[in-house]
């Protein structure tokens, strides 16, 4: 009985401790949702940590375009993710229209954008560190492709 | 003795577990001096629209030299020189550094109302352009900014990077604001990270 309740235990702190270090990079949240009938009805939350992951098995050559593309603005690039790391948070694009509602915010770490208009909802979260860990691998493949 | 010192250790280290309790919080408000944010709020009321931008000063000191595109790099934009019209600047405004607050330029025509003053350490534009929906402008820069704008060694630059960390050191100020009869825009700096 005794060794069941170990195991048990054992099992359980493996769970808690990858839960941990699942999430310890937070979470990427995307949820859209058509208003029309049927519209299509997405919500998914996801450990960021999964991105950089992903990203080294994206094949590096269909990633050498967007590396060349997006290379020439990088210095700018990073240094808005430096600037959004150290800043508090903020709301820093909010535009009021008749039937549409647009917010970029940095909120604990992460950038939330959240659109809303007459035919469609869209909210994205995903934290700051990831997106810059994941625009340098991109900028990267163009190097690592040859 | 020993007994009045084992009493006296606890109750020390309690105090000075409580004193660096007290440091660790009173510390940051002290030292990091409160961060600024450049707003920019437009409202157009005839569409319901509104927009409301703000930007973290710090960030945008951090954005400016990484941006090098036409005339801006480094933090600094190249003004040409015919743009200037022959007109010394920099004499310019050490004149009106050192002048008393007054009104410099009033202009009166059928079209448009200029007015350019000094008044508190700051610089003032007032244009009403009558053609234009009636539409008045007002600007005021504080001189510190105009000084950190024109700061650089070379004469056809604007340090546009020095100017932001001039609004960061500088209060409270209203920039910007332009009037007519359909839109409203302001533009400001101040410590809340919010328009409410």
């Amino acid at each position: 009985m005794i060794l069941l309740a170990k195991v048990a235990l054992g099992v359980a702190g493996v769970a808690v401790a990858g839960a941990g270090m699942l999430c310890s990079e937070g979470l990427i949240h995307v949820k859209v949702v058509e208003k029309q009938a049927q519209g299509v009805h997405i919500n998914l939350i996801a450990p960021a940590v999964l991105v950089p992951m992903c990203m080294h098995f994206a094949p590096q050559r269909n990633l050498a375009q967007a590396a060349r593309q997006i290379q020439p603005y990088m210095p700018v690039v990073r240094a808005v993710m430096d600037g959004l790391h150290d800043s508090d948070d903020v709301v820093l694009v909010e535009v009021h229209g008749p039937g549409e509602y647009v917010h970029v915010a940095k909120s604990g770490g992460s950038i939330v954008v959240d659109v809303d208009d007459e035919t469609d909802s869209v909210h994205v979260s995903a934290p700051i560190r990831v997106i810059s860990s994941t625009v340098d691998d991109i900028a990267a493949a163009d190097s690592n492709s040859y | 003795m020993r007994k009045t010192m084992r009493r006296r250790t606890p109750i020390t280290a309690v105090l000075c577990l409580l004193a660096a309790g007290m440091t660790a919080l009173v510390a940051p408000a002290i030292a990091a001096p409160a961060e600024k944010y450049l707003h920019v709020n437009v409202e157009d009321a005839t569409k319901g629209e509104s927009v409301n931008v703000n930007v973290p000063l710090s960030m945008a000191e951090k954005v400016l030299p990484a941006i090098n595109n036409h005339g801006l790099h480094d933090g600094k934009i190249t003004v040409h020189q015919a743009e200037m019209n022959g007109v010394d600047v920099r004499a310019l405004l050490d004149a009106v550094r050192t002048a008393p607050d007054n009104e410099f330029v009033t202009v009166k025509e059928k079209d448009s109302d200029v007015r350019v003053a000094k008044a508190n350490g700051n610089i003032i534009v007032h244009v009403i352009d009558k053609t234009n929906k009636d539409q008045k402008v007002d600007v005021t820069v504080p001189i510190k900014i105009v000084d950190a704008l024109f700061s650089t060694a070379k004469n056809d630059e604007l340090d546009i990077a020095a100017a932001l960390r001039a609004l960061s050191d500088a209060g409270d100020v209203l920039l910007v604001t332009v009037h007519d009869s359909t839109q409203n825009v302001r533009i400001w700096v101040d410590s809340r990270n919010t328009q409410d």
